[in-house]
């Protein structure tokens, strides 16, 4: 139970009903991480800086439908890239936990995902239009508020499932072999991390382009497409 | 044949029934994998320009499968760590 649970490290003003855990305090250290990093890179501006934002960027207008302005869900997605790349490697620090080992925190994110993907859809094609377009045909409907909720839930399952299983078997082989032996699993457990946000980001931008991708047009340049074949 | 207090029983069961499902669970989404590690570099040798393409369908995809294995994984977990019997009937 107490490897699987965070466990509480002490109770905010002294009152019983506000526990703060491990993995709470963690995320306070992540978050002046990040903002130091930050305030460090907006003084400095190096280039190291313009390649990952690239970097992010390419990877949103990869899965993103093409002509689609991609600075604005940067907005969301950028920073979650970066909270997740450091979070899920947040345990190689001595005495540290990930965040991401919490269930709380990776049903969070996903709730996140999931509100965005609705706020982004309504803001690009309109309240009315959006829900007529999740409802055509109307007998898909069921079926889509059924995978949008199993979409939200095996996104957060996926990540905390993956971030306990590697930091739990470095736990345990640290406590079988305390040297040498756990580094290289340490290693996997940062390849996973690593993989994982990006895994994390990918899905992210595919619900949100799912979201905002209008069906009509896509039939029109569908017919389009045929027409020309034809003619040529 | 022995006789055995309800608490003894279910222990004994649990870890019985954990093994098998991690077994079973870790398995069939390995195989799978493979399955699909195969047809990508199928792919790749036949088409080298859509190595990038196939590499990015490839990661997402096996990241998809490998949840199924984190959950029968998480199931294990609160069989093991967090058994419900264990702390409804003592």
């Amino acid at each position: 139970m107490q490897a699987v649970t965070p466990q509480i490290v002490f109770y905010l003003f002294g009152l019983p009903f506000l526990p703060i855990t491990n993995t709470v305090v963690s995320t306070w250290v992540l978050m002046a991480i990040v903002i130091i990093l930050a305030i460090i890179i907006r003084k400095t501006k190096p280039v190291a800086g313009e390649m990952l934002v690239e970097f992010v960027n390419n990877i949103v207008s990869s899965v993103m439908p093409e002509g689609t302005n991609v600075t604005k869900f940067l907005i969301l997605l950028g920073p979650l890239a970066v909270f997740l790349v450091i979070a899920n490697i947040f345990s190689i620090f001595p005495g540290m936990v990930s965040p991401t080992a919490d269930i709380n925190t990776t049903v969070a994110l996903s709730v996140i995902v999931f509100f965005a993907v609705h706020i982004f859809g309504i803001r690009e094609k309109g309240f009315i239009n959006y829900f007529k377009d999740l409802m055509t045909p109307i007998f898909i409907f069921p079926l889509e508020v059924v995978s949008q909720f199993s979409r939200t839930l095996s996104l957060s399952i996926r990540l905390f499932g993956n971030i306990l299983s590697t930091d739990l078997i470095v736990a345990i082989i640290f406590s079988l072999i305390p040297f040498i032996v756990p580094i290289p699993l340490a290693a996997l457990g940062v390849l996973t991390g690593v993989l994982q946000a990006y895994i994390f980001l990918v899905l992210a931008s595919l619900y949100i382009a799912s979201g905002i991708e209008i069906q009509e047009m896509e039939e029109e340049r569908r017919e389009l497409k045929q027409k020309t074949a034809k003619l040529s | 044949m022995w006789q055995l207090d309800p608490q003894t029983l279910i222990t004994i069961i649990t870890i019985i029934v954990s093994s098998t499902a991690i077994v079973i669970g870790a398995i069939v989404p390995a195989v799978m994998e493979g399955i699909a590690v195969q047809k990508a570099l199928d792919g790749i040798t036949r088409q080298p320009d859509a190595a990038n393409d196939l590499r990015t369908t490839l990661l997402i995809s096996m990241a998809l499968l490998e949840s199924t294995a984190i959950y029968v994984l998480l199931v294990v977990l609160v069989i093991i760590f967090a058994n419900p019997l264990l702390d409804r009937f003592f």
